[in-house]
């Protein structure tokens, strides 16, 4: 139990200090906001026969981090994919309930996919840039959405793109290089200044530091922070330091259901659910 | 068929052979109560092996040797000296008299013919008795040498997988001595070619219209540029016109959008293409798409029009290599990985604009090997020019003309009446040598694009 | 036309959002999503038209060729008492059956028959082989040589045409007045199966090269299989990894893919040139094709032997098998099916294959099925080949009908490939 209790403390302190002044303006109430970004209710996603998410209701505001936690397989990252419509793309894939981005249903036949794409990005786990140029790479979203009028305009959306990314130092003399040929971290910083190029509102993370080293990890992270507040940032991670560290608000996923949402420094200090503070512990998972 | 029933024999006592091994090593086992270093089948093999492989070796150079032997034989006859001493007339005559006395044929067209059948018979007969007296000798000194040396302890499991060893090696070799087998015929072919015909002319020439006779120096109309071009025009330039656009979109539209029951269905359908003989295309192109686009031709006012042309088996071999380009383009769309799909989706892009913009430029070199691959197959392919391309060797790039091409003349020089030793039959080879070197080239080029390719995304 | 509202700041901080909803920017997404319908129907296009040329071919085919296993039958009264000098049924029984009916003079019987009963006609009523198919049934059926018989004997060519697709003004009006006598009638063409090549498509058939096609496919399986086997197993098991393995390796994938005609010239040279061995044979045909299906049987063998899993090959090796026991008593029973598969497939392709056989001379006219491998022999898609330069009319159908029989036997080797591998077809 001591040990235990030393890796809560150390958790909490982390997310005490990550909370700073932010944390006062969190609302306390654990799953409706006063002004949601992305408001989910009774979502239910089906594989087939199988069941992957059961009931979750959860809402994400503008101006903080959320972080999806839970053992592996626990529907995290499927639910972070119905936020996009991603699961379209798979054929067995049924989404029920309901999905408001800004009170809009997304899975109404009124909404177009292409565009709710467009204004919720997504960063996926293993860094994914087209084997193209790194410039084509970023300039790929608002090319096909018509974004810039002209190749000066282009070429401003990129640089700015690259920049807050925090990737546009590094390679701002060889944007002609190939994007396959930078490193790893380098890779999905890439991914992330593409994601902001097509100027989204919520951008999705599922697990986007998994494949990454420590250093690279703590680049990202620095850069989630640099984003807080301009975009709705949902991020999925099974590293409990790094939901601790980025994330304002937590949520605890466990079997495909939600099993608790709250202030991050809440979940980690004092969760409500006997289910949470077993995982947080580090008794399963 | 005195050779069969030799085999026959051959494999019989082999049998019996296998069946001594193992008994004698199963004694083995009930006499001494030894436990044996292999089993008893493996005995029986090993005899099996040396009793009938020596024989079976000797039978088959015999076969290459005996008929030389016969013939010396009958010639060393008296009445060989009425033969003609011309070496042609001599030996139509023998072999006539050969095929009577083997059965072969019934009755003789050249008179003289008659004459030796007996003494052919009679040197069969004799050189049979020779053959069937060293098989059996050699068949049962291999199997009784076998048969001493089998003990308790011999390893005849290891000698017998050597050999298997060496079965397997030699079938897979049997690869590289087709390979110079076909490279060594070419050459010995063309080289005789060259010295009648200037290589210049050859590859350089404009003017294809071969004559038997050569005059050295000259312009012999062996210039196979009009065939070159004719190849190009046909295979590498219309039937891809047709075969690449309509199998990328294909595999495109199968792999990408259609549901998974039109895909199961529609798959095969379109790889029936692939399966249907050439010589049914070529048909196909010669009764129905050729006259038609003549026709068409003839209504435009389109000059040239012939009842052969270049569209026609174009259009045909484009549609045979639609499947092949497909698979291909099949391939290297799936390898590449998904999150390149996923990653342009959900950055809100359509799904054509995902498969044009992100997935054919990932798949590129890997779709760009399969064209090489099917140029390659396209511009050897033989029947369908030969059926519906024509004869004629035009250098015109009017599609609605007849052009003629390498395989089409190849097919032409070495079936019409054959001079040994013309020109006009060693060009041939000269020609399928240009091709061989052509398509190897094609291959190993596209073989390794695609090999790099899919070693980029594993 | 574009929103161009600024989306960020000097400073990096957010301002207005992109406004989707924006005219211009309703526009360009119903535009891009014209664009995506007009790639979709595209593609759904190449896979129609791509379909439909097959379709279209098989009905030329069968449009052209179904009428090819029919043939035009006429009536015909034979008096045989009276042109047979009354020969006895006793006579055409027994041993001497054959003598007796070669001695009766029936080709003149039967012209004498049709002079008596249709007199001079422009062109003529009988197939040249009427007379055949007289003796044959006289020999099935002796009793019928002691009365005055009506038969029905196929019609000539120029009369079969007429009858099908419309011939010569002749051969109508000779035609009409025969169908107003009632003695025409279409019968099932069987000695198009049966027969051999002839000169008159009316007596045509594809038997003989049917046969020459079997003995030459028989040739290659004997000599591919065993061999393509084995060096599959040797490449893919026991070759180290050296030159000598890269180099048979790059051997055969390009061997898969050289030109056909290039075996035909290897067999022109090497088995007619340089080993004497007899033009225009199954033997020589079998070969080259045999060297021609082997990489392919290499290929398909290598990728079934990989497909086995190397748990397998360790499980047995572990109990104390030998590298060869491991192979041929595990790893080549799994991997058969889908070595089977390949092998028919290859042989598929070597069934439908022309170019190198005309190359060492399986061309010839073969009016008689060959006896032996050694005989001249032609085989299916040769005689196609050759019967499509006939100018004779009366040989497109006999043309397409043998295609039509080809067709068949090549669906349903790959409908046998297919229907093994999926019943085989092991998930590990």
């Amino acid at each position: 139990m001591t040990d235990d209790n030393r890796r809560n403390e150390q958790l909490a302190r982390i997310a005490r200090n990550n909370m700073g002044e932010a944390a006062a303006d969190v609302p306390s109430e654990p799953i409706g906001l006063a002004d949601p970004k992305i408001s989910a209710r009774g979502v239910n996603v089906f594989y087939g026969a199988k069941q992957a998410i059961k009931d979750v209701s959860i809402d994400v505001g503008m101006d903080n981090v959320v972080a999806f936690i839970g053992p592996s397989g626990c529907g995290k990252s499927t639910f972070l994919r119905t936020l996009n419509r991603m699961n379209d793309t798979i054929p067995i894939a049924r989404v029920e309930g309901d999905i408001r981005l800004d009170g809009e249903d997304i899975y109404s036949p009124k909404m177009d996919v292409v565009q709710l794409r467009a204004r919720v990005g997504m960063v996926f786990q293993k860094p994914n840039p087209f084997p193209k140029s790194i410039y084509d790479n970023v300039a790929y979203g608002p090319r096909i959405h018509g974004l810039a009028s002209g190749k000066a305009e282009l070429d401003e959306i990129v640089e700015r793109s690259l920049q807050r990314a925090g990737l546009w130092n590094e390679v701002s003399d060889r944007l002609s290089d190939s994007g396959t040929a930078l490193s790893g971290g380098q890779q999905q910083r890439l991914c992330i200044a593409r994601a902001i190029a097509v100027d989204p509102e919520v951008i999705l993370m599922d697990e986007p530091c998994s494949a990454l080293d420590p250093i690279a990890t703590a680049k990202i992270e620095e850069l989630i922070h640099a984003l807080r507040g301009q975009y709705a940032i949902v991020i999925v991670t099974h590293n409990m330091q790094q939901a601790a560290r980025v994330s304002q608000r937590t949520a605890f996923f466990h079997l495909g259901t939600l099993v608790e949402y709250g202030k991050t420094s809440e979940i980690f200090t004092n969760p409500r659910e006997e289910k949470t503070k077993d995982y947080i512990t580090g008794r399963y998972g | 068929m005195a050779g069969a029933g030799l085999l026959f024999l051959v494999l019989g006592l082999g049998l019996i052979a296998w069946i001594t091994g193992r008994a004698r090593a199963a004694a083995f086992v009930k006499a001494d109560r030894t436990n044996l270093n292999s089993l008893p089948s493996y005995h029986g093999w090993y005899m099996a092996l040396f009793a009938v492989v020596p024989p079976l070796l000797f039978l088959a150079v015999w076969g290459a040797i005996v008929p030389a032997l016969q013939t010396d034989m009958v010639l060393s006859a008296p009445a060989a000296q009425a033969l003609p001493m011309d070496g042609f007339a001599r030996a139509s005559i023998l072999s006539e008299a050969r095929a009577i006395a083997s059965g072969a044929q019934d009755t003789a067209f050249q008179p003289m013919a008659e004459q030796f059948v007996p003494l052919y018979r009679a040197a069969i007969a004799h050189y049979n008795w020779i053959a069937v007296a060293a098989t059996v000798l050699l068949l049962f000194a291999g199997g009784t040498y076998a048969f001493t040396r089998l003990k308790p302890d011999f390893r005849a499991r290891t000698k017998v997988e050597r050999v298997v060893m060496g079965a397997l090696l030699t079938a897979s070799l049997i690869a590289i001595v087709t390979t110079i087998g076909i490279v060594a015929s070419l050459i010995f072919e063309t080289v005789r070619f060259f010295q009648m015909v200037n290589p210049i002319e050859f590859l350089f020439g404009a003017t294809w219209n071969p004559q038997s006779t050569v005059t050295p120096g000259g312009d012999n109309g062996f210039g196979a540029i009009p065939l070159f071009w004719g190849t190009v025009f046909i295979g590498a330039i219309i039937a891809m016109i047709v075969a690449i656009p309509l199998g990328l979109m294909s595999a495109v539209y199968l792999t990408q959008y259609a549901r998974p029951a039109v895909r199961k269905w529609m798959k095969p359908i379109l790889e029936i293409l692939a399966g249907v003989p050439t010589v049914v295309y070529g048909y196909f192109a010669a009764l129905t798409i050729a006259p038609a686009l003549r026709d068409f031709a003839a209504a435009v006012g389109i000059p040239g029009a012939s009842s052969e042309s270049a569209l026609a088996a174009g259009v045909v071999m484009g549609v045979m290599i639609i499947p092949f380009v497909s698979s291909m383009a099949d391939d290297s769309i799936a390898a590449v990985p998904n999150s390149m799909r996923d990653g342009s989706l959900a950055m809100g892009s359509t799904k054509s604009e995902t498969i044009k913009k992100v997935l054919i430029p990932a798949a590129l070199p890997g779709v760009v090997g399969g064209v090489l691959l099917a140029v390659s197959r396209a511009i050897g392919e033989t029947m369908i020019v030969v059926m519906a391309a024509g004869l004629t060797a035009n250098m015109t790039a009017n599609p609605f003309a007849s052009v003629t091409t390498v395989t089409v003349q190849i097919v032409q020089l070495l079936t019409g009446d054959q001079e040994f030793d013309s020109p006009k039959t060693l060009a041939a080879f000269a020609l399928g040598l240009v091709l061989f070197i052509v398509t190897l080239l094609l291959n190993l080029v596209a073989l390794r694009v695609v090999k790099r390719y899919r070693e980029a995304y594993e | 036309m574009i929103d161009t509202t600024p989306r960020f700041t000097v400073d990096g901080t957010r301002t207005a959002p992109t406004n989707w909803d924006s005219p211009d920017m309703r526009k360009r997404i119903a535009r891009r999503y014209a664009a995506e319908r007009r790639f979709k129907y595209l593609g759904m296009g190449a896979v129609i038209l791509s379909a439909a040329f097959l379709a279209f071919l098989l009905y030329v085919m069968i449009g052209n060729g179904l009428s090819g296993f029919q043939r035009t039958e006429v009536a015909l009264d034979v008096d045989f008492p009276a042109l047979t000098g009354g020969t006895g049924a006793a006579a055409l029984t027994g041993p001497s059956a054959e003598n007796t009916a070669a001695s009766l003079d029936l080709p003149g019987v039967v012209s004498v028959a049709v002079e008596a009963q249709y007199g001079e006609t422009e062109v003529p009523i009988f197939s040249s082989g009427a007379w055949q198919i007289v003796q044959k049934r006289l020999l099935e059926d002796p009793a019928l040589i002691e009365a005055r018989q009506t038969m029905w004997l196929p019609a000539s060519s120029e009369l079969d045409i007429a009858a099908k697709e419309g011939g010569s003004a002749q051969a109508e009006r000779l035609l009409a007045a025969l169908r107003a006598g009632d003695a025409v009638q279409t019968g099932f063409n069987s000695s198009f199966l049966t027969g051999s090549d002839a000169t008159d498509p009316a007596q045509a058939g594809i038997w003989s090269a049917f046969k020459g096609s079997l003995m030459t496919m028989l040739v290659t399986v004997i000599l591919a299989f065993p061999i393509g086997v084995l060096a599959a197993l040797y490449l893919e098991e026991y070759a180290p990894k050296n030159r000598w393995t890269d180099l048979i390796e790059v051997s055969i994938n390009n061997l898969a893919a050289v030109p056909s005609i290039i075996f035909g010239l290897l067999g022109l040279v090497v088995f007619l040139n340089w080993f004497n061995m007899p033009r225009s044979a199954a033997i020589v045909g079998g070969l080259t094709l045999a060297l021609m299906t082997m990489p392919i049987i290499v290929i398909a063998g290598r990728n079934a032997i990989k497909s086995v899993p190397p748990s397998i090959r360790e499980a047995a090796l572990g109990i104390g098998a030998s590298p060869i026991q491991v192979v041929f008593h595990h790893v080549l029973p799994l991997a058969l099916p889908g070595i089977l598969t390949g092998t028919i497939i290859g042989m598929a392709r070597a069934l439908g294959e022309t170019a190198p056989l005309l190359l060492i001379g399986m061309r010839a006219f073969i009016p008689t099925p060959p006896g032996g491998l050694t005989d001249p022999s032609t085989v299916l898609p040769v005689q196609i080949y050759l019967w499509s330069d006939e100018v004779n009319r009366g040989f497109v159908e006999k043309t397409s009908a043998a295609i039509i029989v080809l067709l068949l036997f090549l669906l349903s080797m790959n409908a046998l490939a297919i229907y093994l591998r999926n019943k085989f077809e092991t998930r590990w």
